[in-house]
């Protein structure tokens, strides 16, 4: 498997930017993140002493549509919960995150939402991580789908998504606690504990490849689940940042 | 924030004082673009363009609809120009503001209404159906002069694009995968594009392609669509301080030269593109392990 592919600020004006690749099923975001701004109008009535999280997903090629408001509102629940919205010049500020999908098939009208909810999880998160925007803790996503046969299927591609008899996304925290559960489609109880799993197996993966022959990258030894895919886009980028100070 | 940060007093005096000596903040003549350079998605008509720090994408996409009823022998083609707030803090998103409906309107005139891409060969079957074009403009940096940038990858983009080929056969219409038939080139009648040109000093320097800040302490502007053979499709002077008619005939030599030049670096851009697909699309079929 090839695993996905990001690299951070890659723009100029927003405060925080990622691109993200997802091999799988070939959807290219881009994300930018500004913040903390001032929002025009009075946004912040309902939870004065927080900060207001907005999120905009932007298709490729379609004008936005339901599909989009309901993804939205998705990532505006996980983000919310994750961005520490009380820190220290925060509150009543707003945190804007945009997502735009610049490659990839267009999600169709009444298709499944599903199948790109992961990889824009993953660009808010670099992109707010690029930001320095303040986060309780990181996170990743995977989408799994269960086949005719009961065979639960990683690495589902869009057409793989269409022919799967249900679909599930599910999140975890860098601690393993499950954050984000979507489903579709129709399975019993045992299906879903198996398919969650799977999923944390997959995310654990993702959060610290140390723990998998397969994806060793650094010491395993040590123990540290702090290698992993977000983690090393984010280290690779501040070397790069730092290496002035690095270097002397 | 809906607003631009508004420059400060000292550096609009610095601009303009810099223009008065023939200079520019960025070291640029006045008749010269920032540099421009073009690169291409994976799929046909995703067109990634950077022209100094403003960079935006297109994409071109193609799908079979109805044709309008007044108009059975068309095809649709529409430019589709959002801004959201990855290019700029200032601009909300899902809200328009001033800038998207001005280059909306710059781009509708250069590129759609000068019949740039020809609607009528979009026509599949009369009055039934015909191909719909959609041109997605996605602004991921903005630092001024975003209509000139958008009408180059626009264009850019209807010439990279391949729809599927489709034909009509006992009145119904076939449309074959990209796999099935090699996708066919959009019917591209002449190749416009806009150039902007800002004013300062009571219209003693012009220059072309400003940046965010020059268009800020700019005091008027004129855009001058034009194609390769020197027919002008569209001249506006929206706002700001007059302009003198014979900067207009004189910049319209500006504008040609300056479209000239960049028409030969789209095409050499995308020659080099399409010969690269030509290479790959060969390899794979003539691969060993492929049946004979």
């Amino acid at each position: 498997m090839v695993g996905p592919t990001a690299s951070l600020s890659t723009l100029n004006r927003a405060d925080g930017s990622a691109s993200y690749k997802c091999p799988a099923t070939g959807y290219d975001v881009l994300g930018a993140v500004n913040g903390p701004i001032e929002l025009p109008a009075r946004r912040d009535a309902l939870k004065p002493e927080d900060a207001t999280v907005e999120v905009f997903v932007k298709p490729g090629n379609t004008t936005a549509g339901v599909g989009e408001r309901y993804v939205e509102g998705i990532l505006r629940s996980v983000l919310g919960k994750v961005i520490l919205g009380r820190e220290r010049g925060f509150p009543r500020r707003g945190v804007v995150i945009t997502l735009a999908i610049v490659g990839g098939d267009a999600v169709e009208r009444g298709d499944s939402y599903l199948t790109i909810l992961p990889a824009l999880l993953h660009t808010s998160l670099l992109a707010l991580l690029s930001a320095a925007v303040p986060l309780s803790m990181t996170f990743s996503a995977t989408l799994l789908g269960v086949t005719k046969s009961g065979e639960i299927m990683p690495d589902l591609s869009a057409a793989d998504a269409k022919t799967a008899v249900s679909r599930h996304v599910l999140a975890f925290s860098s601690k393993n606690h499950l954050l984000l559960n979507e489903s579709e489609g129709r399975f019993d109880f045992n299906t879903w504990e198996q398919v969650r799993e799977r999923a944390l197996s997959i995310c654990q993966e993702l959060t610290m490849p140390g723990s998998d022959g397969d994806v060793a990258m650094g010491d395993e030894s040590d123990g540290s689940k702090v290698d992993g895919f977000v983690r090393e886009t984010v280290e690779d980028r501040l070397r790069r940042d730092y290496t002035w100070k690095i270097d002397s | 924030m809906s607003k631009e940060a508004p420059l400060s007093v000292s550096e609009r005096q610095f601009i303009l004082e810099a223009l008065r000596q023939d200079a520019r903040l960025d070291g640029r003549g006045p008749d010269q673009f920032r540099p421009l350079s073009i690169t291409f998605g994976e799929e046909y008509g995703h067109v990634k363009l950077q022209l100094g720090k403003t960079s935006l994408v297109v994409r071109i996409s193609a799908e079979v609809t109805q044709p309008r009823d007044d108009r059975p022998f068309d095809g649709l083609f529409q430019i589709n120009l959002e801004l959201s707030a990855m290019g700029s803090p200032a601009w909300e998103n899902g809200r328009s503001n001033d800038l998207e409906a001005y280059a909306t309107h710059v781009l509708d005139s250069v590129v759609r209404r000068s019949n740039a891409l020809d609607t009528e060969s979009l026509c599949i079957l009369k009055g039934v159906s015909c191909w719909s074009i959609r041109a997605d403009v996605h602004v991921l940096d903005f630092d001024g002069n975003l209509t000139d940038a958008a009408c180059i990858a626009i264009m850019t983009g209807l010439q990279h694009f391949r729809r599927p080929d489709a034909v009509v056969k006992d009145g119904q219409v076939i449309v074959y995968g990209v796999e099935e038939r090699v996708p066919v080139a959009l019917n591209i009648t002449h190749k416009p594009l806009s150039v902007t040109f800002n004013s300062y000093n009571d219209g003693k320097n012009i220059i072309v392609d400003a940046t965010l800040k020059e268009e800020q302490a700019s005091e008027g502007e004129l855009v001058i669509g034009i194609n390769n053979g020197g027919d002008v499709c569209f001249v506006s002077k929206f706002s700001g301080a007059p302009v003198d008619a014979m900067e207009v005939v004189v910049k319209s030599n500006v504008a040609l030269e300056k479209v000239k030049d960049i028409n030969t670096k789209m095409e050499k851009a995308m020659q080099a593109d399409l010969a690269k697909r030509a290479k790959k699309g060969m390899a794979d079929l003539s691969r060993a392990e492929n049946d004979r």
